[in-house]
């Protein structure tokens, strides 16, 4: 059974709807990720997991206790541990009683606190800065804190809302690593909050896509990459080419599907769901920069091969990106840092019919 | 959880019932009542506008408020701008001087200003020993005096909430403005003007309700004919004259409601036109230049200036307190200790009332402020914004208001006004909306995850509101607590309808003394004493608000 399980979930603010009857599920020791962009509802969701707002309709249970709807338990009485995105380190407690803070409400003896705490400012790597204020502390450091101070009471589930927003690129890279280590290591169940998509595929064992309070997609990170349930998820995660067209012809039995584009008659296309395909239905083919293979000659006996001129060409250090003009529709190209075409020059690109995917 | 809030609320409501919506809505009925009889109508206000002599002290006070609002803008504006803009050498030190009158009642600024500039004042007998005039100039009895002092009282509101305004432009705006092409007052006329006005018109309204409210300062330079005055008049000194103490309570209710009128078309009005919300990126300090020579000359003349008119009155205050028969020349010669003595050991209730009746409204004001401030920023209680609404308007309710109201409501029926507590309560309700302020100002610093990381560690709302809240908090509301003991201290508007025998406060022992055949020297010994009392308590605040600003004016910058 699920560690977490969120039913039917609603939460308005006035007259907006900010999560939209959603259904999700969190595992015992998995971290998800809730992604998407600002106002998605990421954010409220994670909020009414912890208690700190009261949903409008739907269940919420943990550990099998329900949260909500059969009553409303207050997030001092959940057990949880939880990492704000300014941190929230109380300016005036010093480091060691800001972690110690959640001990001494549950009144354990003295000594069992000091070793507690201990370890967990050992396990964030804060061993001997105890006795410091948060001022003097780094943002990086506060962090650390916030972090320990979530562990320390050994929480039934961690949730942490974009924990690293604030911190600079380097520090955040590092940190991605440092909390997925660390929650797995004590085995936590975790619900994780971002809109950096590049974050939420190194952290997530699995991700929520959500859009305008909608739950639109739940997998592995890489499910979500190659196969995105939809347009928005394609777009938000990751960078696509959207190419509009209509299908032609839906072969019996088959995934792919003949799409005519305004550059191509019979554009070989996969579909997921072949069954829900049908003709003259308006699509998008999404193929991803890098799936895009080009030749300077036309290669023999492919489907899919188009001819453009180079547009644009964008020098990236470890690779190149091209805009490639394909009969007025443009197309982003990513190849490899020593391909020698330049501005103006013609090109094939072979769009491979596996990788193309018919999104509505 | 929202039970507790739901208690708190009911509470406060009933606070706020008691204690202000019974009270003036007594005195509205009151207002109403046909002399003489029980029955009810609106004889009193047909009267009272029918009458030229009050339609004249009606206008002669619009007028006064007028002409006040007009004197601080043109003198606060350069200095607002030089304050805000121009990095210059002591320019805290020059704030606080400049602010210095905000803690100083305006009745002993206009001793002061007697002793210094009256007829046989320092300035006349100067003048006329140097051989430059031969009669002496009436420099302060009149109208021009009594512009001449609420401006000077009046000023910091204006400078505050303008040079809040000036810092809190994003510099990027105004930079915008140059790229375009608009330099130097262009600049100032197109883009940084109209983007203070919210921040101006704020000010500009305690400023404009003021004479609405002061009765004191132009009885002192013996003008009557202004509303609160002849109110003060017709109902401290004629209520056995039927017909007078009604105009007295009905001018005082025209007064409330012009002012609660501006107030609440001035508050829509900003409401609407927060400007400075809509931009991000500003800066701490906003935009600092360093000025030329001829620019810091003038600033510098000019804050000295302004400085030294404000410093007068403690001067001045200083002098007369240490002397006696200061007469006829411009400097006293005959130093002593005297008045001091005899408010020490043949009057020390004074300071005694003093000090117990600030103490126990402060006592009140926290009790009722701490509370009011968690429900409005934190909970979403129904009503809560009402209840903001009511206290915020106290601020433009005339202390005689407060005074007239609580001597007719709670006389009979609740017969709170035979104890002394009537007066301690009376200042709480006065200065309302004061502390709340604050406290509100600090409870909107006060990020909302911090407490919530604390319920999530496992404590409760009340537990975290006394681990967590309270210690982030302390600053902003003892701050506040000091503004509002110092406001309490020098009150005299509410309380002059209010003290029986032996119930008298500094302020009041000042009136009488001055009233009385003028003691000027226990009067001036007295202004002088709380004058220093208020300066220490002020310092305190400085030392822990950080910023003689910020201690002027706690730390909701400038706003109400």
């Amino acid at each position: 059974m699920a560690f977490i399980k969120i039913e039917n979930l609603l939460k308005k603010f006035g007259n907006m709807v900010a999560v939209n009857h959603i259904y999700l599920e969190v595992q015992k020791g998995e971290m998800l990720t809730l992604l998407g962009p600002s106002g998605c509802g990421k954010t409220t969701t994670l909020r009414c997991i912890a208690g700190l707002e009261k949903p409008d309709d739907g269940d919420i249970l943990i550990d099998g206790q329900p949260m909500f709807s059969q009553g409303f338990v207050p997030p001092s009485q959940r057990e949880i541990g939880m990492v704000f995105q300014n941190y929230a380190v109380w300016p005036h407690l010093r480091v060691f009683d800001n972690v110690a803070y959640g001990l001494k409400i549950q009144k354990f003896p003295r000594h069992v606190i000091k070793e507690k705490v201990m370890e967990a400012l050992e396990s964030v790597g804060l061993t001997g800065l105890g006795r410091r204020y948060p001022g003097q502390l780094s943002g990086g450091q506060q962090q650390r804190v916030a972090l320990a101070r979530a562990l320390v009471r050994n929480p039934k589930v961690l949730l942490l809302d974009e924990p690293l927003s604030n911190l600079d690129a380097k520090l955040r890279e590092r940190m991605r690593f440092e909390i997925k280590s660390l929650v797995r290591r004590m085995n936590m169940t975790s619900v994780y909050v971002t809109h950096d998509q590049a974050e939420a595929m190194v952290i997530s064992d699995r991700i929520a896509v959500m859009e305008a309070g909608n739950i639109v997609q739940v997998g592995v990170p890489e499910e979500i990459y190659k196969k995105p349930a939809n347009r928005f998820v394609a777009d938000f995660i990751g960078t696509t080419n959207f190419i509009p067209g209509e299908i032609v012809e839906v072969p019996k039995g088959k995934e792919l599907v003949y799409i005519q584009t305004e550059f191509g008659q019979k554009m070989l296309c996969r579909v997921f769901d072949s069954a829900a395909a049908f003709p003259n239905q308006k699509v998008y083919v999404s193929i991803r920069p890098e799936d895009v293979e080009v030749f300077a000659k036309p290669p023999d006996g492919r489907d899919n091969l188009f001819k453009g001129i180079i547009q644009h060409r964008a020098y990236l250090g470890n690779f190149l990106n091209f805009f490639v003009n394909v009969d007025s529709t443009m197309i982003r190209v990513q190849v490899a840092y020593d391909v020698r075409q330049e501005e103006g020059e013609e090109l094939f690109l072979f769009l491979d019919p596996e990788k193309c995917i018919a999104l509505t | 959880m929202s039970r507790g809030n739901l208690i708190i609320s009911a509470i406060l409501w009933f606070v706020v019932a008691l204690f202000v919506i019974y009270p003036l809505s007594f005195l509205v009925i009151e207002s109403f009542k046909i002399a003489g009889t029980d029955y009810y109508g609106i004889q009193n206000y047909i009267d009272f506008f029918k009458d030229p002599y009050y339609l004249k002290t009606f206008v002669n006070t619009l007028f006064l408020a007028v002409l006040v609002l007009i004197t601080t803008t043109l003198l606060g504006l350069p200095l607002a701008y030089i304050l805000a803009r121009y990095r210059l050498r002591g320019k805290v030190l020059f704030t606080a001087l400049i602010l210095l009158p905000i803690v100083l009642p305006a009745y002993a600024g206009a001793f002061a200003l007697i002793v210094f500039f009256g007829k046989m004042g320092t300035m006349n007998l100067l003048l006329m020993d140097w051989g430059l005039i031969s009669k002496p100039i009436n420099f302060v009895f009149g109208l021009h005096g009594l512009v001449f002092i609420q401006s000077l009282h009046l000023l910091p509101f204006i400078v505050l909430s303008l040079s809040a305004g000036f810092t809190n432009i994003d510099p990027s705006l105004e930079e915008a403005a140059e790229v375009e092409g608009a330099g130097g007052f262009k600049r100032f006329l197109t883009v940084t003007l109209p983007l203070t006005s919210p921040n101006y018109l704020a000010g500009a309204v305690i400023v404009f309700l003021w004479p609405f409210t002061d009765w004191l300062t132009p009885l002192i330079f013996g003008q009557v004919d202004f509303l609160p005055s002849i109110s003060y008049i017709n109902i401290a000194y004629h209520f056995t004259d039927m017909h007078r103490k009604y105009m007295g309570i009905v001018s005082v209710v025209v007064s409330s409601v012009i002012c609660v009128g501006i107030f609440l078309a001035s508050k829509t009005w900003v409401e609407r036109k927060k400007y400075t919300a809509l931009s991000k990126g500003t800066t701490l300090e906003g935009r600092i230049i360093d000025p030329g020579l001829l620019t810091r000359v003038s600033s510098y003349a000019y804050m000295f200036f302004i400085a030294v008119l404000v410093l007068l009155i403690p001067i001045v205050l200083g002098l007369s307190a240490f002397s006696r028969r200061w007469v006829l020349q411009p400097f006293p010669s005959y130093w002593t200790l005297d008045n001091f003595r005899l408010i020490f050991l043949e009057t020390p209730a004074l300071l005694k009332n003093s000090f117990l009746f600030s103490g126990v409204a402060l006592l009140f004001g926290v009790a009722f402020g701490l509370p009011a401030a968690y429900l409005i920023t934190r909970t979403k209680v129904p009503g809560k914004d009402t209840l903001d609404f009511v206290i915020t308007l106290m601020l433009a309710f005339p202390g005689i208001a407060v005074g007239v109201s609580y001597l007719l409501a709670f006389w009979e029926g609740i017969p709170l006004a035979t104890h002394w507590i009537i007066m301690p309560l009376s200042l709480f309700i006065r200065r309302l909306p004061y502390f709340l302020r604050m406290a509100h100002a600090s409870y909107l610093q006060l990020d909302v995850s911090l407490e919530e990381a604390s319920e999530v560690s496992g404590a409760s709302k009340f537990r975290t509101f006394f681990n967590i809240s309270l210690p982030l908090l302390l600053k902003g509301v003892f701050v506040g607590l000091v503004m509002f003991f110092i406001m309490a201290f020098q009150e005299i508007s509410t309380a002059i309808f209010l003290y029986r025998g032996g119930w008298e406060t500094l302020p009041i022992g000042i009136y009488l003394n001055w009233h009385r055949g003028m003691e000027f020297g226990i009067a001036g010994a007295m202004a002088f004493l709380m004058i220093v009392i208020i300066f220490i308590l002020l310092l305190i605040v400085a030392r822990i608000g950080g910023g003689i600003l910020g201690a002027a004016w706690g730390s909701s910058g400038g706003r109400y």
